[in-house]
């Protein structure tokens, strides 16, 4: 099976891709992660301002067969979420990286930013997976 | 490996569901494909054209001898009299106190000889129960399962795709009755039975005919459709799944199909006392269409409250591709059953509003 792997991206090992720009992480869920879940009909998202530890479920992602998380790849607080995805939640699997993105948050602990996998690393694990 | 691992169960049509890129799962026992590209559009093709699904991992008995007809009076609840050779029956069969065994359909082929379709997860205590039950009756039961394949091919379109294939005029064969016949010369049983909502036919034939019938099938434009759509077909169409709304603890009245259960004079069947007794003077719990107003999904086992207090419990839940919203149905007190009724469905420890609605979500058969 053949995942997108853009570049400039971090990667956690629960399968959220994380954009830094500034001081705001963009999270969302991988192409790879898009594809185990299926077709997804709801993603129930957190609000702004919630402040979450990193490894916190920070929302619930519903597929027609399964429900699971996105697990906050940085410590820090929700200063946006992606409303589109209350009637769209289709575009996770349309455009996991770009509009299907679910929240930017203002993260708290710089230092875990290095805790994160390159997009090599990431590659790595989805190909151990798949096998 | 695990145990499990070893012992899973492939059926005929295995390879060919790697080929079509199916995501393979393990359920009852077996690897089923789960869905090939997505359940949403398996789900449509079903209600729009026709899809395939291989069911291989149902079981398939054989009863034959003289007391066949007597033996399935004594132990199941629907009345066989209504049945005659080339018609099936929907039916359960029960414990004493009311509650399921399984459901199954059973096709009379003639007096003395009856096919059986029972649930994948149920095969070996199915063939036990009957077995323990044949006491001084003239039946012998064969377990077809493992030798034999089963597809459905269900959809609008399936009663004309498929009749280029068959040398029976399908338009001959009505709701619940079955043939025998030749796809491309491949003999197969077939029956205008169904699991989905929708028209369509279920086959079963010899394992060595797989490929080449499943073949022919998607030759006429049929989707190959995993267990994840033939789950949320059958939701919609609010038939009930074994170990859902139907199990070992929930009885046939309680799941709304009391029409199974008849008085069959003069019969004293496994069950009856306890059913006869439920249908006449109603049950303290009832299946019902559940629907939600906030915004979420339903799923199985979660609480439903009405007022603050837990009136029961979700059996089957999930997102309805034909109606883009979530449905359910749950097993709730008689009282709080009425349609209408404003309740509240527990989803990761919030209260989301939600109401008691009619079924079938929906059905065109």
């Amino acid at each position: 099976m053949d995942y997108e792997f853009p570049d400039g991206l971090k990667y956690a090992t629960t399968h959220e891709w994380i954009r830094i720009e500034n001081s705001i992480a963009t999270v969302g869920i991988t192409d790879y992660a898009q594809h185990q879940f299926g077709d997804i009909v709801f993603v129930e998202l957190p609000e702004v301002g919630m402040v979450f530890e990193k490894g916190s479920n920070a929302a619930e992602i519903e597929s027609v067969k399964a429900v699971g998380d996105l697990i906050m790849p940085l410590s820090g607080e929700i200063i946006g979420v992606n409303q589109n995805l209350a009637d769209t939640p289709e575009l996770v699997n349309s455009s996991p990286f770009v509009d299907g993105w679910m929240i930017k948050l203002a993260f708290s602990h710089a230092s875990e930013i290095d805790e994160l996998l390159s997009v090599d690393k990431y590659k790595q694990i989805i190909q151990n997976e798949e096998h | 490996m695990s145990k499990e691992v070893n012992d899973i169960k492939k059926t005929a049509l295995y390879e060919i569901h790697l080929k079509h890129g199916a995501r393979m799962v393990s359920f009852a026992g077996w690897k089923m494909p789960v869905q090939y590209e997505s359940i949403i559009k398996e789900h449509e093709a079903v209600r729009s054209y026709a899809g395939i699904f291989d069911i291989s991992h149902m079981g398939e008995f054989l009863l034959e001898g003289k007391d066949v007809i007597e033996f399935l009076q004594y132990i199941m609840i629907n009345d066989l009299k209504l049945l005659e050779p080339s018609k099936g029956q929907y039916s359960c069969m029960c414990y004493e106190n009311g509650t399921v065994v399984d459901d199954l359909v059973y096709y009379e082929e003639n007096p003395e000889r009856f096919r059986m379709i029972v649930n994948a997860a149920n095969i070996e205590k199915d063939f036990q129960w009957l077995t323990d039950h044949l006491e001084e009756f003239d039946v012998k039961i064969t377990n077809l399962s493992m030798k034999r394949s089963r597809i459905a091919f269900q959809g609008p379109k399936a009663d004309e795709n498929l009749q280029s294939l068959v040398d029976v005029d399908l338009s001959q064969i009505n709701r619940f009755y079955f043939a025998h016949c030749n796809i491309q010369s491949n003999p197969i049983f077939i029956a205008r039975t169904g699991y989905t909502g929708e028209r369509g036919f279920e086959i079963s034939f010899e394992n060595e005919f797989a490929e080449k019938i499943w073949n022919s099938l998607l030759n006429t434009g049929a989707i190959p459709a995993g267990l994840g759509a033939r789950d949320s077909l059958r939701l919609e169409a609010c038939y009930s799944l074994y170990g859902h709304e139907i199990s070992n603890s929930i009885t046939p009245v309680e799941a709304g199909l009391s029409w199974l259960v008849k008085p069959k004079e003069g019969i004293d069947y496994i069950g009856k006392e306890v059913l006869m007794k439920q249908k006449s003077e109603g049950t303290k719990r009832t299946i019902v269409g559940l629907n939600l107003v906030d915004k979420g999904i339903i799923r199985e086992h979660y609480k439903i409250f009405k007022n603050g207090n837990n009136i029961g419990y979700v059996t089957s839940g999930g997102y309805s591709p034909t109606l883009k919203k979530t449905i359910g149905l749950g097993l709730v007190e008689k009282q709080h059953s009425e349609i209408g009724t404003k309740i509240e469905i527990e989803i990761r420890n919030k209260l989301l509003g939600g109401e008691i609605v009619t079924t079938p979500f929906y059905r065109n058969v």
